[in-house]
């Protein structure tokens, strides 16, 4: 019967229904809208006047766009001192630690090492401690040595923290490269670190851009470690500023909202110009490409 | 131009011997093929030369100079992979350069040798594309080029024809003999396809199970293979062959079904032993009546030639016949194998025992 539906109306010259097609459609289009709504929300919600936060719907476009809430929330989040201080943080974390990482998963997965896989075993390791069982010690530990409110007290344990799932990562990729590659290298008189360089780097960019997206977002937005680590305000972070939001007795949802905006803008530029790395980072590995 | 030494190499991966104890001698200029069955221990042994492998026992020599210990980059060879191997996300002329510029050659001599590696290999238009951009057979030469450019003492191509489709393979087996004739430089060449073998190689070296069966030129290896496995590598279609035991007096050999099939002329004393007959098959010719009766069973006609399929006294054996020839299966057929074309292997070592006169009676 529905052969006979079918055939008659490829006959009639119409392709058929998919109706899987269509309920994925439909399911992508809810998921889509899960995700959106929050940010809707914020973007609205900003632009509004607290008297409008409470009057309207969360989800109903400003009258009034109130862009002062900006400028208010600029000042009151110390946003000129925030925004320096995770820009630094995160502009020397990512990149150095996508830069060690890829050396050690090179290292690991081209260069035969006696405790190779039990060096290995111990980097995995590090992936699968929640970072914060560790708060405690970290903070006795960064105390000691004299790191607490200071750029590199903070970037230290990112990077113990960072390395290791991106270790993983790498690892994987760089031993589904074919070794004829390396070993083509190594004929042409290509030392481990030019072979790294010239030919895995490059052929990682996807990869690496995937996992530089992840790597910003997380450091740009990471807050329990930066509050334990950094207490001098001046030192302080955008996710830290943000709590300054939080008071006691006032709750602004404007600013509040303006400063979360202005917070997550950076991290949402970067994904659209990496995305479509992203993308394929996400699937390379998966087939022989 | 150098020669290669191989003295009692030795690989062993852990407890397991892979590579048995290798003795060669390659002489400069020559084209040596490597070859045997999957797992013989070829490539391993060219990566030895390589320096991508370490030696267990034993000295590999390049110009009486023992490179054991020498890195591969040290070693003046270059190597021509199976997938290539080109790095990706450099152009033809990068990939070409980048040894010289690792070597710190100034630029307008890498590029006079990049030119010249083109024209050589026709690649002139293809030095600004990426690998992934050209066809199998271009990113073969591309592979070659790269060897090339680096004038090194010897080449070493590890089954650089197999990810071909066969009628590239066929144009780059042509193209790669005629380098070597131009270019005089000392090849070592590993390949599991015998016709790929016998069609380039000055001398091949048919390896088995870690250890060399022979070596020898092309016709040396097909004419007089010194045992059974050698002879049935090399030839295609492959060498029949026929176990029985060798009656007294000329009589011929006696077969599992219980008939004697005569097979010429052997020494007289090795009458009662277990042999194995080998024949090729274009050294089955059909008689004209008179020779040994036959069934047809298969008869696969090539154009050029036609291979039948045959049933002599229970035993199946492949004739080349070379002429137009109207037969069908289950037809009777007449036989004779070819004067002094026979070979004998003991059943038990598969030792050749004697190269047979045979079939001079018939």
């Amino acid at each position: 019967m529905t052969a006979s539906v079918e055939t008659a109306a490829a006959q009639a010259g119409k392709p058929p229904r998919d109706w899987v097609l269509i309920s994925l459609w439909i399911s992508l289009v809810v998921v889509a809208a899960v995700w959106i709504a929050p940010f809707v929300f914020i973007v609205f919600t900003s632009l509004k006047s607290t008297a409008q936060v409470m009057t309207s719907s969360a989800f109903a476009p400003p009258t009034d766009p109130q862009f002062s809430n900006f400028t208010a929330a600029w000042a009151r989040g110390r946003f000129s001192t925030t925004v320096v201080n995770s820009v630094i943080i995160t502009a020397v974390k990512v990149p150095l630690g996508l830069f060690l990482s890829a050396m050690a998963a090179y290292a690991l997965a081209k260069i035969p090492m006696r405790f190779g896989k039990l060096i290995l075993v111990l980097i995995l390791f590090g992936t699968m401690i929640p970072f914060q069982v560790m708060l405690a010690p970290i903070f006795t530990l960064v105390n000691g040595f004299g790191l607490i409110d200071t750029y590199p007290g903070v970037i230290l344990p990112y990077l113990a923290f960072g390395i290791p799932y991106q270790v993983f990562i790498l690892y994987g990729f760089f031993r589904n490269i074919p070794h004829e590659l390396s070993e083509a290298a190594r004929i042409d008189g290509a030392s481990h670190f030019t072979t790294f360089r010239r030919v895995f780097l490059p052929v990682s960019l996807p990869v690496l851009a995937a996992l530089f997206i992840l790597d910003f977002v997380a450091t740009w937005n990471e807050f329990a470690m930066a509050l334990v680590l950094l207490q001098d305000r001046e030192m302080w972070t955008l996710p830290l500023g943000l709590s300054a939001f939080q008071g006691q007795f006032s709750r602004d949802y404007g600013q509040l909202n303006a400063a979360i905006v202005m917070t997550v803008l950076p991290a949402i530029i970067v994904y659209l110009i990496f995305q479509r790395y992203f993308v394929s980072g996400l699937t390379s590995g998966a087939v022989k490409g | 131009m150098a020669s290669v030494t191989i003295s009692n190499v030795r690989k062993n991966y852990g407890a397991v011997p892979v590579i048995h104890g290798v003795d060669i001698d390659i002489h400069h200029g020559e084209f040596v093929v490597l070859v045997g069955p999957s797992g013989c221990g070829k490539s391993t042994l060219l990566r030895m030369i390589a320096g991508l492998e370490n030696i267990s026992d034993g000295t590999i020599a390049i110009d009486d100079k023992v490179v054991n210990h020498l890195e591969p980059k040290d070693r003046d060879i270059a190597m021509v992979f199976q997938n290539y191997a080109l790095y990706p996300q450099m152009t033809v002329a990068q990939n070409m350069s980048f040894a010289l510029e690792l070597a710190k050659v100034d630029k307008a001599t890498i590029r006079q040798k990049v030119d010249a590696a083109a024209a050589i290999l026709g690649l002139e238009p293809l030095l600004d594309r990426k690998p992934a951009q050209l066809s199998g057979g271009q990113r073969q030469r591309v592979a070659m080029g790269r060897a090339i450019v680096r004038n090194p003492k010897v080449f070493l191509f590890d089954e650089p024809l197999s990810n071909l489709d066969a009628k590239l393979r066929v144009a780059m087996r042509a193209e790669i003999k005629s380098l070597h004739q131009r270019l005089g430089t000392t090849i070592v060449y590993v390949t599991h396809d015998q016709i790929e073998a016998m069609t380039m190689a000055d001398r091949i070296v048919v390896l088995n199970a870690g250890r060399v069966e022979q070596i020898g030129t092309p016709l040396e290896l097909y004419d007089r293979p010194v045992n059974r496995f050698v002879a049935g590598f090399i030839g295609s279609p492959a060498m029949n062959f026929v176990a029985g035991t060798l009656q007294a007096g000329q009589a011929g050999l006696k077969v599992a079904s219980g008939a004697v099939i005569p097979i010429g002329p052997y020494p007289a004393e090795f009458a009662g032993r277990q042999v194995e007959f080998g024949i090729r098959p274009e050294h089955i010719q059909v008689a004209d009546g008179n020779g040994l009766e036959a069934r047809v069973e298969v008869v696969e006609p090539t154009g050029s030639e036609t291979h039948v399929v045959i049933d002599m006294a229970g035993e199946k054996l492949v004739a080349l016949i070379r002429h137009r020839i109207s037969i069908t299966a289950g037809d009777a057929m007449s036989v004779v194998f070819e004067e002094g074309q026979g070979h004998l292997f003991d059943a038990d070592s598969g030792q050749r025992l004697t190269h047979t006169s045979a079939t001079a009676a018939m």
